[in-house]
């Protein structure tokens, strides 16, 4: 069985202030866990704002119900994940491609960066829930 | 995020301290706009306490630096922290937006 070190967990509106939430969560992760070096805790922390980021920006509630964020983080020997999960939400739509756009443009760059950022990014969808997972191996000091 | 900003000799300096993300970036876009239409279109925009940026922050700054642009002046950054460095550079944006050392460094040659 895969040994947890620490975990977080939110699960919320996909509204601004969740961002700052989850922001939190992960700062006050890294505190449970200091043997994660800077670099990973940057990289991850960044991958997983930036895909929380495009949910509270880009998912629509399938129905009545409106859309929740949720992200769970876990840090694992070697491993930190996270699962970045729109609840109640249209299957995302548009080109998933990782492409960075022209120099001058505003926007469209946080694809390219979270799979710049992770070892490893895998979609699911079930049960009107988009579920990004994000996996980055730790690398040594 | 916290912005202030100070007008010097040859350039307006703005600070941006906190998270650079999707909820602060339209307000560092629209607080610029402002110091913009002030009179000022050189501006530093100061990142020594800016300790993380997202895509959206990044959008903001290039929007800033279009404003600045057609208002016939520049936008350059300055103090640029690990975080925010990573990624101008996993972007390629690091040579879009020009990194100084200091505020004071940025406009020192033109």
């Amino acid at each position: 069985m895969t040994e947890v070190l620490a975990s977080r967990s939110f699960r919320g509106p996909a509204a601004e202030y969740a961002i700052e939430a989850v922001h939190n969560d992960l700062d006050s992760l890294w505190l449970d866990v200091p043997f994660v070096n800077d670099i990973d805790q940057m990289t991850f922390t960044t991958a997983v704002i930036e895909s929380a980021s495009n949910i509270v920006q880009h998912a629509q509630p399938a129905g009545e119900r409106e859309v929740e964020l949720g992200v769970e983080t876990t840090v694992q020997p070697a491993l930190l994940q996270a699962r970045v999960s729109a609840y109640h939400a249209k299957p995302p739509f548009g080109p998933m491609e990782a492409a960075l756009p022209r120099e001058d443009a505003e926007s469209g760059r946080g694809l390219a960066l979270i799979e710049a950022l992770v070892t490893t990014v895998t979609f699911e969808r079930q049960d009107g829930t988009n579920t990004w997972v994000l996996s980055r191996t730790s690398s040594e000091d | 995020m916290e912005f202030s900003y100070e007008v010097k000799d040859t350039y307006a300096e703005v600070k941006a301290d906190g998270r650079l993300n999707m909820v602060s970036a339209p307000k560092l876009r629209e607080f610029v706009t402002d110091v913009i239409a002030g009179g000022s279109n050189r501006i530093v925009v100061n990142l020594e306490h800016t300790a993380f940026m997202d895509s959206s922050g990044l959008g903001a700054l290039i929007g800033c630096l279009k404003a600045a642009r057609q208002a016939g002046g520049d936008l350059r950054i300055a103090a640029v922290q690990p975080q925010v460095n990573m990624v101008l550079k996993l972007t390629s944006m690091d040579k879009v937006l020009t990194a100084y050392p200091t505020a004071g460094e940025a406009f020192s040659n033109d």
